[in-house]
This record gives C-alpha cells, sequence and structure tokens, in this order.
C-alpha cells in the first residue's frame, strides 16, 4: 500500500514538472484556444484552469497546461517569457512559469506526512503568541487584497491609457489615409511645387 | 568527534548582547561517530547516545539557525525515572537512546547520570504531556504511586477499617507493553486507635513498600512511601484492594506536570467498582480521566476519599526521590460502574494541551463515492446557507483531504473542504481553504472556537477560521488589456469566424509591441511588490516567532517537539 502511494506520488511530481502555470488569461481563453495555442510548442497533453473563489475580482484567469515533457515544458515558458506572447486579444501578455504542486488541486496525499495539532490552553505561554499570530495572519490577508485591488486599479489604468494612445494612433493613421484619398495631399503638393507621387 | 546527529533538547535561548538568538544544544552520538571507543558493543540501526562526562562534543552553544529539524527521540532506557514508551511511540521513534558515551574517558556506559552539563537528565527522559502518545493511566498510577502518597479518609459512616492492608493494584494483560504493568503498592497500614476521633479526620501515617511487578523497575526505585491515613472506627484486619485496570484515558503523568510547568493540579475522576467483602474493598477503577483545569478528583459515593495531588512535589530537583503529594478526595464508587474505553477516549479529544495526530477519520472514503455538485455551486449554496467557512493559516501543501481530517480531529465535525489552489499572486506561507458544513451551527462553532482557542498546528501555524464570501465568477467581468478599434469591430468578426487561433508572438516593430511592453513592465513591478511584501510578513512572523522563544526562555520547558517545529518551519522557509 505505502509504495503505491509513493509512486502515485512520484508519478504527480514527474506530471507538475511537465506542466506549465500559464497566467494573465482572458476569460474568454477555453480550453480548445489554449490548447491550440500551446500546441504550436509541443503536444498539450491536458489543460485546467484554476478556480479563483478568494481573490477579489481580479478577472484575469490562470491554467495549468500539462505537456507531454519536461521538454516540451521548458520551451514552452522560455518562449513565453522571451517574446510577449498572446493570446486570443493583444496587447496584455499572458505569463507562464513552471507549476508547482500546490496549484494541483487533485493532488495526491504526500507518503509519510503526519500530521498533529494541538488546543493550546489560555495559561500556555503561547496562547498569546498564538493569538498574534491569527491577527497577524489577518492582517497579511488584507494587505495581500489591498495590493491585488491596488494592481488591478493599475491595470485598469494602464488599459485605460493604452486605449486612448490606440485611439489617438488610429485616428492619426485616419487622417493619414484620408489626405492621401481625398486628393488633399495632391493638391497642396501642386500648391507647393513638390513631388508626391509613389514612385 | 562532534558531529551532530540530532538535537531533542535545547536548552534556552539566551538572548545575546548582539540580540542574535543561541541554543545550548547537547549533542547525542551516533554509533557510528564513536566507532572507535565502542568496542564490541551491540548497538541498535537508530541508537544514539547520549554525550556526558566533561569535555569536548558534550554541549556548545550555537546560533539558532544551526537546528535544521526536529525529530523524535524516544529514551528507552529501563532506568525508573524514564517512563516507558509505548510500542506505537517506538514505532514512530526516529532515535532511541539508551545509553551515554562519557566525552571525557571515552567510553559508553549504561547508567544516565542526573545532571548532564547542567541539565537536569530527567528532562531529557520521555516525558508523558510532550510526546503525542497516549499514556496509559495505568503508568501514571505507578508514577504517582511511586510518588505519591496517599491519604485515605473514611466517613464516619464509612466502611470500617483499621490496621489493615492496603493493596493498590494496577492489573493489566501484558506485562512487556510498559503501560500495562502490574503495580502492587501493599501499605500496611498502622492502626489508628482513636476512637474519638471519629471525624473524618483520623489519622494515621504508615510507611508502606510498593512492589512493583514489573521487570523493568528497579525495586528500589520502586519503594513508595505511602502513608496511609485511615480512620478507624472498627474492627482491624482490614484490607483496601484497590484494582485499577483498563484506564484509558489520556492522562499527564503529575509528576511531570510537577517538574515542568507548575501546573494547576489535573483532575481525575474515578468511577470505581468497590468490593466489601469482609473488610476487603476491591475497588475497580475503570475509569480515569486527567482534566488539567482541576485539583479534585470526584466519583459519585462519599464512602471512600482519595486523592492525588502530585503536583505539590517538594523534591523536584532529584528525580530519584519520590515525590511527596499531596491526596486529595477522589470518592470511591461503591457500585461497579463500567465505562467502555472509547467514550473515554472521545471525551479527551477535547482537552487543551494535548497533542493530537491527524490520521483519516473514519468516513473518509465514503465521502468519494459520490462526486456531487461542482466546487462553485456548493460554494455557492454554502455560503447562502451560512455554512461556507474559509480557514486560514493552513499549511499550502496539505491537500483537502487532509484539511478534512483536521476538522473532523479538531471539532468532530464533518465537512467537505477545499484547498485554495495556489497561484502566482497567493501567499506562499498561507493556505486556505473553503470548508462547507453539513449545518449552521457546527459551522458557527467552528468559527467561533477557532477564534476563542487557538489550535496549533505542529509546524507553529495558527489556523485563522471565518466567514469568507467567496469571489464567484460573475456574467459581467471586464478584463483590462486586451483592445480593439471600435470602427473596426464588425469588420473583425467576420473574420474572426474564420480565423483559427489567434495566439502568436508579437513582433518588436509594432504598436502592439510597444504595448506589451508595456504590460510586462506592469507585471514585473507588481510581481516585485508581491514578492516584496511576502517577505516583509514572513519576517514579521518570524519576529513573533522569536517572541514564542523569548517566551520559552522564562524556563518552561513544555511542548517541546512544538517549539522545534517552529524553527525548522522558519527554517525551510528562510
Amino acid at each position: 500500500m505505502g509504495s503505491t502511494k509513493d509512486d502515485q506520488f512520484a508519478m504527480f511530481e514527474e506530471k507538475v514538472k511537465r506542466t506549465v502555470y500559464v497566467d494573465n488569461l482572458s476569460p474568454q481563453v477555453t480550453e480548445p484556444v489554449l490548447r491550440t495555442a500551446l500546441d504550436q510548442f509541443g503536444t498539450v497533453v491536458s489543460v485546467h484552469f484554476i478556480p479563483n473563489y478568494t481573490e477579489p475580482i481580479n478577472s484575469s484567469q490562470c491554467a495549468l497546461v500539462e505537456m507531454k515533457d519536461l521538454k516540451e515544458a521548458k520551451s514552452v515558458i522560455s518562449v513565453i517569457s522571451q517574446f510577449p506572447f498572446m493570446i486570443s486579444g493583444m496587447p496584455r501578455p499572458v505569463r507562464a512559469r513552471p507549476a508547482e504542486v500546490e496549484m494541483f488541486d487533485d493532488r495526491p496525499v504526500k507518503p509519510g506526512r503526519k500530521i498533529s495539532f494541538t488546543w493550546l490552553e489560555k495559561d500556555d505561554p503561547d496562547f498569546e503568541v498564538a493569538k498574534k499570530i491569527k491577527l497577524l495572519t489577518q492582517k497579511h490577508v488584507a494587505e495581500v487584497t489591498f495590493l491585488l485591488k491596488h494592481h488591478l486599479a493599475e491595470e485598469e489604468k494602464l488599459a485605460k491609457q493604452q486605449q486612448e494612445a490606440l485611439k489617438g494612433n488610429y485616428k492619426k493613421y485616419e487622417i493619414v489615409e484620408s489626405v492621401m484619398a481625398d486628393g488633399t495631399a495632391r493638391r497642396l503638393a501642386k500648391h507647393y511645387n513638390m513631388r508626391v507621387s509613389d514612385d | 568527534m562532534v558531529a551532530c546527529s540530532c538535537i531533542s533538547y535545547w536548552r534556552r535561548a539566551a538572548l545575546n548582547p548582539d540580540k542574535t538568538k543561541k541554543v545550548k544544544i547537547l549533542w547525542f552520538f551516533r554509533s557510528c561517530e564513536i566507532l572507535n571507543y565502542l568496542g564490541a558493543v551491540d548497538t541498535r540501526e537508530n541508537e544514539l547516545f547520549l554525550a556526558s562526562g566533561d569535555g569536548v562534543g558534550l554541549a556548545n552553544v550555537n546560533p539558532l539557525e544551526v537546528i535544521a529539524g526536529k525529530c523524535n527521540v524516544l529514551c528507552i532506557s529501563n532506568d525508573s525515572r524514564n517512563p516507558q514508551p509505548s510500542d506505537e511511540a517506538l514505532k514512530r521513534a526516529d532515535f532511541v537512546f539508551c545509553r551515554t558515551f562519557d566525552v571525557g574517558k571515552r567510553e559508553v556506559c549504561n547508567e544516565i547520570c542526573d545532571k548532564i552539563a547542567g541539565v537536569e537528565v530527567k528532562l531529557l527522559l520521555n516525558k508523558v504531556d510532550t510526546a503525542k502518545h497516549v499514556k496509559r493511566t495505568n503508568e501514571d498510577l505507578k508514577d504517582a504511586g511511586g510518588t505519591a502518597i496517599v491519604n485515605t479518609e473514611l466517613d464516619p459512616s464509612g466502611w470500617d477499617t483499621s490496621n489493615g492492608e492496603l493493596t493498590l493494584k494496577t492489573n493489566d494483560s501484558s506485562l512487556e507493553k510498559s503501560r500495562k504493568e502490574n503495580v502492587d503498592l501493599k501499605g500496611s497500614i498502622e492502626k489508628s486507635s482513636n476512637e474519638e476521633k471519629s471525624g473524618a479526620r483520623v489519622i494515621e501515617g504508615g510507611n508502606g513498600m510498593a512492589k512493583t511487578s514489573s521487570k523493568q523497575e528497579n525495586t528500589s526505585d520502586s519503594k513508595v512511601s505511602l502513608k496511609l491515613k485511615m480512620d478507624s472506627n472498627e474492627k482491624p484486619g482490614k484490607d483496601v484492594k484497590v484494582l485499577a485496570k483498563d484506564v484509558e484515558g489520556r492522562v499527564k503523568s503529575p509528576r511531570e506536570s510537577a517538574e515542568v510547568e507548575h501546573r494547576p493540579v489535573k483532575k481525575a475522576k474515578l468511577d470505581s467498582s468497590i468490593q466489601l467483602s469482609h473488610g476487603k474493598t476491591k475497588s475497580d477503577i475503570q475509569k480515569l480521566g486527567l482534566n488539567r483545569n482541576d485539583g479534585d478528583t470526584l466519583a459519585s459515593s462519599p464512602k471512600v476519599l482519595v486523592s492525588e495531588d502530585a503536583s505539590k512535589a517538594k523534591n523536584v530537583k532529584d528525580s530519584h526521590e519520590t515525590k511527596d503529594s499531596h491526596v486529595k478526595k477522589p470518592k470511591l464508587d461503591e457500585k461497579p460502574t463500567k465505562v467502555s474505553n472509547g467514550k473515554n477516549l472521545k471525551a479527551s479529544s477535547q482537552i487543551c494541551g494535548e497533542v493530537v495526530e491527524v490520521t483519516r477519520r473514519p468516513d473518509a472514503d465514503r465521502s468519494r463515492w459520490f462526486k456531487g455538485l461542482p466546487w462553485e455551486e456548493r460554494i455557492k449554496n454554502a455560503h447562502e446557507q451560512g455554512t461556507l467557512v474559509l480557514i486560514q493559516n493552513l499549511d499550502p501543501a496539505y491537500t483537502s483531504g487532509e484539511v478534512e481530517d483536521i476538522v473532523w480531529h479538531a471539532f468532530n465535525e464533518s465537512c467537505t473542504a477545499k484547498m485554495i489552489q495556489r497561484t502566482a499572486i497567493s501567499m506562499p506561507h498561507i493556505g486556505q481553504a473553503f470548508v462547507v458544513f453539513k449545518t449552521k451551527e457546527a459551522a458557527e462553532k467552528v468559527v467561533r472556537k477557532l477564534d476563542e482557542g487557538c489550535l496549533v498546528l505542529a509546524n507553529g501555524s495558527v489556523l485563522v477560521g471565518s466567514f469568507a464570501t467567496p469571489h464567484l465568477p460573475s456574467k459581467k467581468q471586464t478584463f483590462f488589456g486586451h483592445h480593439s478599434i471600435d470602427k473596426l469591430r464588425h469588420q473583425m468578426q467576420r473574420e474572426m469566424k474564420e480565423a483559427v487561433s489567434t495566439s502568436h508572438c508579437s513582433q518588436p516593430n509594432t504598436v502592439e509591441y510597444d504595448m506589451a511592453m508595456e504590460w510586462c513592465l506592469l507585471q514585473e513591478r507588481s510581481e516585485f511588490v508581491c514578492k516584496k511584501l511576502f517577505k516583509q510578513q514572513e519576517e514579521e512572523y518570524d519576529r513573533i516567532n522569536y517572541l514564542a522563544l523569548a517566551s520559552y526562555q522564562s524556563g518552561l520547558i513544555g511542548n517541546c517537539q512544538l517549539k522545534l517545529g517552529k524553527i525548522s518551519w522558519m527554517r525551510s522557509r528562510s
């Protein structure tokens, strides 16, 4: 029984190694999209989206993509970290990194791990410390939540800024195009005695 | 020569002038390290030798950081100071020791002296309290019997016993197991002739001998001074036989508490069956549960009063000595009462300060039979019904099943749990899990208990429970960072239908690339901030744990394993 558990865990660890964690995914990304996107680096074995229940509405998704072997997983990570990689949308790139054991939902119990706990007594000198640790934990969670909200706000800000820039750019190109199209450019060139022909 | 094998005991962390934490470490030797001095001595595979004597390699002061981890070391010495470990504990032990290695003379000796490097050696021996395993009461009876002075007071209306013999018998089936020992305490009781002192307090002191039939005990150590105070209203020649057997409670050794913590006296309940025939009192102690908060031992019948109060031991320093203990009034029941052992176990699972090992709960496999609703819906439903609890500060490595086991053992509630999967933005040191209970009351109970009490896991983290609002994916989601040009959209849509997938790497000469770089910058920046925050948070944790160590300095050496767990935990994260 013990050996099968060990085997199971070893197999799981092997699976973790060839899995890529991808985040900054748009909510529109579905399994087939991700599968085809990463199929160009190797064979995608499985895709598993990590649900998000605790963090404030952070609409980006993250997923675990299991590749066929370790080499493929490495190549996915190296390409995505070297070049901004777009999946169903621009210009926010996705991020990839090696997966970790804790990211898996269906992970087997690590063999040999023993859990024990104790209820501290009120007169235990550690009781106060434990109370402090509890408060600290709550504080930390609040801090992280705040930080994530802050990040989300920054993302929004950047997105707005980029949207403006994009609009401006588009307008600029439109003007240029219209100037060329309706003959204004040619007339002006004639007026200033310049050559604008495309030769 | 001084190679570290294992640290089972560490002394107070002294605060140095340079504010670094130091621990004094008393070393153990592995047999391979002292091979040259071993000669032909047989050693067990996992046997250690406690350093003793004087010289290099006995003990030294090290920075706290040298402590790499914890291990379970048991003393298997037959020494009378050492409560014998159970088979189960023995199996679990990483190392055992029963002999010492004199670093001065460089030889192995079988005796363990009283003090090693200024440390009371009994602190190194097995303790009932800190050990995880359950000590049977018999042991404690033996322990207490070895140290206790039993006062037996009889009611005026009680039985007539004088000039009798009190036999305290602890019966059990197997001698091999240390917890099952036969202890016969025969106290010859001097007659108290005073009939006029017919009140509750007619007293005679007598010194008795305790005979321990256990092979492991030295007779010299098992001598017990037994003072019996008997009310002699009647004839001499009565025997009181107390039979204690099969006691399943989880009991703290009074001796240990006296030595180490001076905790308040524990309360023992004795339900015993007493037979009185021909001046013989046979009491069958079925159950002995100890609670720390109380010093009294109570049972239902007011006829015989016996009590133990071992914590008022005066001679704590010398472990050879038997301790005075002061007996208060447990009452021995007259009628035979039988209490099943199982019940007792259940009751004791709530006791504070007990280290409980989490195993699979009984119905663990059954809960896997049905797959049930998807978690999203279950969480949503549970939240609406108020049965959803968010437990924080778990070890992120735990699986959902293990969380369920912990809840089962800690609260006796069954539940379904889901560990929150780690993502790139989740905290590395705080594991969280959603736990769905069957009823709202159960959920409230758990949250209240976690709030009022402190549930400490072996790695030193304290669980936090709260009703939390889950962030369920709503339909209306905004994802920042993907843009399109409005005018082109309808045109694009037509093309999109034919397009397979638009994933690609962007080229460096495009607007898209520039914008992507801005995103990368933002991502890097937020990741850096997160890392920084996590680091800071861990430092805060460590500071609190250092405080814990400081409080530890005050000489309270309890729950040693828990403390070492904290340190190893800190180490693993730094």
